[in-house]
């Protein structure tokens, strides 16, 4: 009787499988449809409204009252999304008049389960809504989004903050991840202050303030950020790197960033790095042999030179970069070729043959 | 006298009904949970890539892609074509020519202009060596060709390993295509977690799914039945089994035909096993065991949304070459991790992964032709109620037919694939064959696995390709 019942407990869980499928077939079928027939009612909408230059009142209210619901919602994004393809300018002073109701909803979402109010941010960023004001109600919200487990919830409130482009709530949310215990890629961060979109010496300023305090991933992060922002920054980070107060990860990041753009004051300091004979800290080494790509002269070349007989393979492997691109011919290096060091002959003879390669490449496109 | 025998043999057969009913009781449980976790993580994805809960910008980790190359010259180039045509900025294409027999080297200089080039490949991994180098700089990413001496697959991945720049490395086969957008996908976990040292990607076959460069244009269940079952079959045992690992990091398995890794983790470990045949799941086995022996954070993530097209063996010798590879392999990687069995250091991987893998994939197809074999001995002795077991198997395959279209319909409505009625309807029935008729001829294929196991141990196992048309 037992077994029995056992395959009947099967049977049973079969068909609820199979009830199931089907169901699922039709609720998805049902839900694309769903959204499409609620994104034409807002598209009547809208367009109404667009054709004036106020909105009214009573749209406003409709909006409040349909995008309180994450559907509707969705179905709003799709109809703006195709609106703005006919006419973007409109679709813009559209948004732009439509503050009050988003304010409204930023503390409906602030309710919603993780998925849904990870959703609000991104909408807040896409239409750039609040772009150019400080609503601390608003950038209160999107911080205690930054708190949040959830990945996507505090970096679609990072992305809101960054399009919304007030440095001090972007410098208060770093400050947040930085102390908090979730992890953020640091790409993530660098690439995020990229796209900011307000005052960007004010958020560098604000950075270089609070970069001590940070911890050195953060440090990293920044650092970063201010070698693709540009090379206006060579001489405090100079100070920085001099200062000798950084951890291994950061004092790399300043090395790229004198790699990036070249500064003859902080060729001594490269200098220094490069003689590091401790094959423990060979990473120092062979980082700034990739700098050094940029500096080309007597003392440069020799260190690279030098570089090319390192034990460690990529000391030599960037060291052999560095002097194929500070242009020396194979005639200069001779002795490198001829010489007894096997290996550093063949990284460089590898690097002229890549050089040749290209040459015919390019010659033959 | 008589009796007593007859006694002892139905005392034996009880013995061997109460092992059976506990042993379906524990597959058809696991099977239940893997299907039943692994299609709401897909709905539970699809929910989130609708409410933008996702990377919404690329964020461009380097990685390598090392593409093992054994006689391939009907595939080799356009599977080239395809990497070269991913969605993704920052990433070289190493293809590594083992030793082939035919003119997999010369079709990819002919086609992509490349020029030999004297390289030193810093080698951190042992492995046979080169014989010549090509590349070319004329492509949108970097493109190598190393030509060495033939050493197996494991072997020309160590290759790869050793010559590639980046600090992630994809490992693929030379006839697989990968989607657009999989480099992007695969990289995902990586930027979302920060111990992450493997990333397994999901292959599906895609017999008659057409491509242009990297986009499914069509979808279609495969015209061949046999290439057809397995892409139920996939849907079912592991994409379904390999969420349900990755929600305890219990993966032992990440295909060789699309895998990312993390190359100084993987130097560390040592790099693939050239003696064993399933180098791809011993890679992972070995993984787990370094990272804990080493008590070093670690997580091996499952990208359900990194899609790989393979091709699925449309031959039944094929297949059955196929899968005797596989048994063998996980043997071998069971074997040589033998250390991981029962021990409470590796926690959920050792008594959940490890203990699955040994009793459901490595030992189920010897159990399953007892069970056939003690029903044959308990129906000549009239032990057997006939109408009952038959109930039993209908039911049972009934069962495995639900989990299967389960699996099916979730991984198709979740990645918005349109299938035609007929394919539908294609599945429900093929669905059974699988279950009734190719698992049992998998099963004796498996359970014969090991004839002959001296001699084809390092065998690259070679299946009849056909071209792949990718636009």
């Amino acid at each position: 009787m037992k077994v029995e019942m056992l395959i009947y407990a099967y049977l049973a869980v079969c068909a609820a499988m199979i009830v199931f499928n089907i169901a699922c077939i039709f609720v998805f079928r049902h839900k694309d449809k769903k959204l499409d027939d609620r994104s034409s009612a807002f598209t009547d909408k809208v367009r109404k409204q667009t054709a004036t230059d106020e909105i009214t009142e009573a749209h406003r209210k409709y909006l409040c009252k349909k995008l309180r619901h994450v559907n509707h919602l969705m179905a709003f994004d799709k109809t703006l999304e195709a609106l703005y393809i006919e006419d973007p300018q409109k679709i813009k002073a559209y948004v732009e008049k439509l503050s009050a109701v988003f304010i409204y909803l930023t503390f409906v979402y602030r309710k919603k389960n993780k998925l849904q109010m990870a959703y609000f941010p991104y909408i807040i960023k896409k239409y750039q809504l609040f772009r150019g004001y400080n609503i601390s109600i608003v950038t209160d919200v999107m911080l205690d989004l930054v708190r949040e487990p959830a990945l996507y919830c505090r970096e679609n409130a990072l992305q809101a903050l960054y399009s919304i482009g007030d440095a001090d709530s972007v410098i208060e949310a770093l400050c947040i991840l930085d102390v908090g215990a979730y992890y953020h890629h640091p790409k993530m961060i660098t690439d995020g202050l990229l796209s900011f979109c307000g005052d960007r010496e004010k958020l560098a300023d604000k950075l270089w303030d609070k970069l001590p305090t940070f911890s050195e991933r953060m440090q990293v992060s920044v650092l970063d950020y201010f070698r693709f922002c540009s090379g206006e920054y060579c001489e405090p980070i100079l100070r920085l790197l001099a200062s000798g107060d950084l951890g291994d990860e950061a004092t790399y990041s300043c090395i790229r960033y004198f790699g990036k753009y070249a500064y003859e004051p902080a060729l001594p300091q490269l200098l220094r790095f490069a003689e590091i004979t401790d094959e423990n800290r060979w990473e120092y080494t062979a980082i700034t042999a990739t700098a050094l790509a940029i500096y080309p002269c007597r003392e440069t070349e020799a260190i690279l030179r030098s570089m090319l007989h390192s034990r460690n393979w990529y000391v030599r492997f960037n060291a052999s970069q560095s002097l194929e691109r500070q242009g020396l011919e194979y005639t200069d290096l001779v002795d490198i070729f001829e010489g007894d060091d096997r290996y550093a002959g063949e990284i460089m003879r590898y690097r002229f043959d890549q050089k040749k390669m290209r040459e015919k490449e390019a010659a033959f496109l | 006298m008589r009796g007593e025998i007859f006694r002892l043999v139905q005392s034996v057969l009880d013995g061997i009904d109460i092992f059976f009913v506990i042993y379906m009781i524990g597959y058809s449980s696991f099977l239940f949970l893997a299907v039943v976790i692994g299609s709401s993580e897909l709905y539970k994805k699809r929910q989130q890539e609708k409410l933008k809960n996702t990377l919404l910008q690329d964020y461009y980790i380097p990685i390598s892609i090392i593409v093992p190359a054994y006689n391939e010259e009907v595939t080799v180039v356009e599977t080239v074509r395809s990497l070269l045509a991913l969605e993704y900025t920052l990433y070289e294409i190493i293809v590594v020519d083992d030793g082939s027999t035919d003119t997999t080297s010369q079709k990819l200089i002919e086609a992509f202009h490349m020029h030999p080039i004297r390289r030193p490949i810093h080698r951190k991994i042992s492995c046979l060596p080169e014989e010549f180098v090509y590349e070319t700089a004329a492509q949108k990413v970097s493109l190598t060709l190393i030509r060495k001496k033939n050493g197996g697959k494991a072997d020309s991945l160590n290759m790869g390993i050793n010559a590639c720049r980046y600090p992630y490395f994809i490992c693929m086969d030379a006839d697989s295509v990968l989607q657009h957008d999989s480099l992007s996908k695969i990289v995902r976990p990586i930027i979302e977690c920060k111990n992450v040292v493997a990333v397994g990607g999901v292959i599906r076959p895609g017999n008659s799914v057409e491509l242009e460069w990297g986009h499914v244009v069509k979808y279609r269940l495969p015209r061949n039945i046999l290439a057809c079952m397995q892409v139920l079959e996939y849907d079912r045992s592991f994409l379904a089994s390999r969420i349900l690992f990755d929600k305890f990091n219990g993966s032992l398995i990440i295909s060789g035909a699309f895998g990312l890794f993390k190359k100084d983790v993987v130097i560390a470990a040592g790099g693939y096993d050239r003696s064993t045949m399933g180098e791809d799941m011993e890679l992972v086995v070995k993984l787990h065991e370094y990272c804990v022996a080493n008590d070093m954070p670690y997580t091996i993530k499952y990208a359900t949304d990194a899609i790989c097209w393979s091709q699925a063996p449309e031959r039944l010798r094929d297949l059955c070459k196929q899968r005797r590879r596989w048994h063998l392999g996980l043997f071998q990687s069971l074997w040589k991790h033998k250390v991981l069995l029962a021990n409470p250091r590796f926690g959920a991987v050792s008594f959940i992964s490890y203990f699955y893998f040994l009793l459901y994939e490595l030992l189920s197809p010897f159990i399953e032709i007892l069970g056939i074999a003690s029903m044959m001995a308990a129906f000549s002795l009239d032990l057997i109620d006939v109408p009952f077991t038959a109930l039993f198997f209908l039911i049972y395959a009934v069962f495995g037919c639900a989990l299967t279209l389960t699996a099916f319909f979730a991984r198709i409505q979740t990645i918005d694939l349109k299938i035609s009625f007929m394919d539908a309807l294609k599945a429900v029935v093929l669905c059974f064959f699988e279950i009734c008729v190719l698992r049992l001829i998998m099963a004796f294929v498996r359970a014969t696995a090991f004839i002959g196991y001296k001699k084809k141990k390092l065998d690259w196992g070679h299946i009849e390709r056909k071209k792949i048309n990718i636009q």
